[in-house]
């Protein structure tokens, strides 16, 4: 099982190093998100406070309410980009297995003893590892942006201690692991590109758009409070954003979030895992 | 007896949803370090047996043994010992030849050192040496095929099985192919079981061969035995526009076995083409008939799937094979811009 592990993960990289240009559009995206979104999207807490009648006498108060403790939208939205790509980076794994399906690739790896984790978990740990590395890429061109002028950037006002850089680094392998083995295991079940991507996009638009990774969570409606509190990338985001910006606004501990985000993962990889062990049995 | 390197198939039966009998009762053996045969027109059964017996589809009934082992029972163990060249490409052409390699021996738990060693001896055997390092996706269709016949043996099989395996190929490239295979055969004493339609490819390369027609067989021997078993020669007369028909008159010939008549075209199989022609022609200018056109020919194994078929082996083959290969290379060309 090692080595039939070893050999296929190479694989999977050495294709990952051969295409430099998936490699350059995947660094593009959330360049462009960061420099013209989250620059050009700007709302003023400040006009939000209200000294005589409230209900925010204060800055921070509007802060809390709007930004969940970030000092402005930028590194608000800055730490719902970390969610955002760990989500749309995971999208195109299920569609290369269906292009080695196409080619042939996949049923020659089936015709060998190669057993089924070793042909999943190759793609998972090499898949997930691009959507990994491209939200530290994100987190660390958020903070760059700060320091240049005319650009707003990621302004990390709380101290954040190591115990705070695990819980991040936790919270972005969990959620990039989730939607790479969500996308993985539809890759494995599909056959059809189309298919795919609307099967895809029917998962990757409504979490997205029911979390609190773009929008301003003061702006948001109660009921669409109410749902993205429970949405495994709100989750992920929360932690990011209690450690960098203080616990102010969140009521529970960004440890509380990870078991969330944890029970999200076990559940939703336990009904991969079956699937595919169904999909990838010896004999059809 | 010794089961090394045999394939038994016992009444196979493979009916995909619960309607479609793609394969219907297929029983044969192959013995260790035979070439055999399987020829079938499309939708004949053929893919599907392989995939049977390779431990890549479970019969709906029946069962096959490779190398002494159940294949339904031990479907893993039975892939160590086979290796199987499918009928489309399946090289991973972002990998080098010698990457390609690797990553198979991998896939059947060979260390890393010695799926190198194998790689680098096997590349050389297939005289792809010069291209070792160059990603498969700048192969020609015959490197192509020559490396994944390598990646089909570096797990060192006891059995091969051969799906199609010229498919696409310029004559070259298919001599070339086969030369490898008959080395093979030569130096290891292999098992290979091929699907081809290519009826001179199994002619000359086969040591027996099985005829599948409509999920079941409908003949197996060597492919001289085949042709015998037709009894002779086939003589082709062509008579003159709006003659009569003869058939009758033909039959009452000596050494006649059978004759059939379409559209003015006589095909008598007989025993001695000629011996028969001459008489035949004089029958004919006596029943009044002009004869235009005689060809006599020791039966082909085109002969022999007419016999078993009813039908023209290349008219069912041939143009669908070929838009097939076109097909598939015009997509990986479209995917690679």
């Amino acid at each position: 099982m090692r080595r039939e592990f070893i050999a296929l993960t190479r694989r999977e990289y050495l294709k990952l190093l051969r295409n430099p240009q998936a490699i350059f559009t995947s660094l593009l995206l959330p360049l462009l998100y960061l420099l013209l979104f989250g620059n050009g999207f700007t709302i003023n807490a400040a006009s939000f406070v209200n000294p005589v009648y409230g209900p925010y006498y204060t800055l921070q108060q509007a802060l809390d309410f709007l930004f969940r403790g970030a000092p402005n939208y930028y590194s608000y939205f800055a730490g719902g980009m970390v969610g955002f790509v760990a989500v749309t980076a995971s999208l195109f794994l299920g569609a290369n297995v269906i292009f080695d399906k196409l080619f042939g690739v996949f049923k020659r790896t089936r015709g060998t003893p190669a057993p089924s984790a070793a042909v999943f978990g190759s793609r998972l740990i090499a898949g997930a590892s691009q959507p990994i590395l491209l939200s530290f890429f994100v987190l660390g061109l958020a903070l760059l942006f700060g320091h240049i002028p005319g650009l707003h950037g990621l302004d990390v006002t709380a101290s954040v201690t190591p115990l705070g850089v695990v819980e991040i680094l936790f919270a972005i392998v969990l959620l990039s692991g989730l939607f790479a083995t969500i996308f993985l295991t539809f890759g494995i079940l599909l056959d059809v590109p189309q298919t795919y991507f609307a099967a895809v996009n029917l998962i990757n638009l409504p979490v997205l758009l029911t979390s609190d990774a773009l929008y301003p969570w003061g702006t948001m409606p109660t009921w669409l409070q109410n749902v993205s509190q429970y949405n495994p990338v709100s989750l992920a985001v929360n932690v990011l954003r209690e450690v960098m910006f203080g616990s102010s606004a969140y009521p529970y501990d960004p440890a509380i979030y990870l078991l969330g985000l944890l029970a999200w993962t076990v559940g939703l990889v336990g009904i991969a895992i079956v699937l595919v062990r169904r999909a990838l049995r010896p004999l059809e | 007896m010794d089961q090394r390197g045999r394939i038994v198939a016992e009444n196979l039966v493979k009916v995909f949803n619960g309607e479609v009998r793609a394969v219907d009762g297929v029983s044969f053996e192959v013995n260790a370090g035979e070439v055999f045969g399987f020829l079938g027109p499309n939708g004949a059964g053929k893919t599907t047996t392989v995939s049977m017996l390779s431990a890549g589809l479970r019969p709906t009934s029946g069962r096959a043994t490779i190398d002494g082992l159940e294949v339904g029972q031990n479907p893993d163990e039975v892939k160590r010992r086979i290796g199987v060249i499918f009928q489309e490409s399946t090289a991973d052409v972002d990998l080098t030849g010698i990457e390609n390699l690797e990553v198979a021996a991998g896939c059947y738990g060979i260390s890393a050192s010695e799926g190198s060693k194998r790689a680098e001896t096997l590349i050389e055997q297939m005289q792809l040496g010069d291209a070792a390092h160059r990603l498969a996706k700048n192969y020609s269709g015959g490197m192509r095929r020559r490396l994944e016949l390598a990646v089909g043996l570096v797990h060192r099989p006891r059995v091969l099985f051969l799906d199609e395996p010229t498919l696409g190929l310029d004559p070259q490239g298919r001599a070339g192919f086969w030369g490898f295979i008959q080395k093979l055969r030569k130096d290891i004493g292999m098992t290979v079981f091929v699907t081809t339609h290519y009826l001179d490819e199994a002619d000359g390369m086969c040591d027996r061969i099985a005829i599948i027609d409509h999920g079941k067989i409908v003949a197996t021997g060597s492919p001289n035995e085949l042709k015998d078993g037709l009894g002779g020669d086939v003589v082709t007369l062509k008579t003159s526009p709006g003659a009569r028909e003869i058939t009758s008159t033909l039959q009452l010939l000596p050494g006649v076995h059978a004759i059939t008549h379409q559209d003015g075209s006589y095909r008598a199989k007989v025993q001695s083409g000629e011996t028969f022609v001459p008489l035949a022609v004089d029958a004919a200018t006596r029943a009044g008939v002009g004869i235009t056109g005689v060809t006599v020919k020791r039966p082909s194994l085109d002969e022999v799937f007419l016999e078993f078929t009813g039908r023209e082996f290349r008219e069912e083959e041939g143009p669908n094979a070929t838009d097939r290969a076109v097909m598939i290379n015009r997509v990986r060309g479209a995917m690679r811009r």
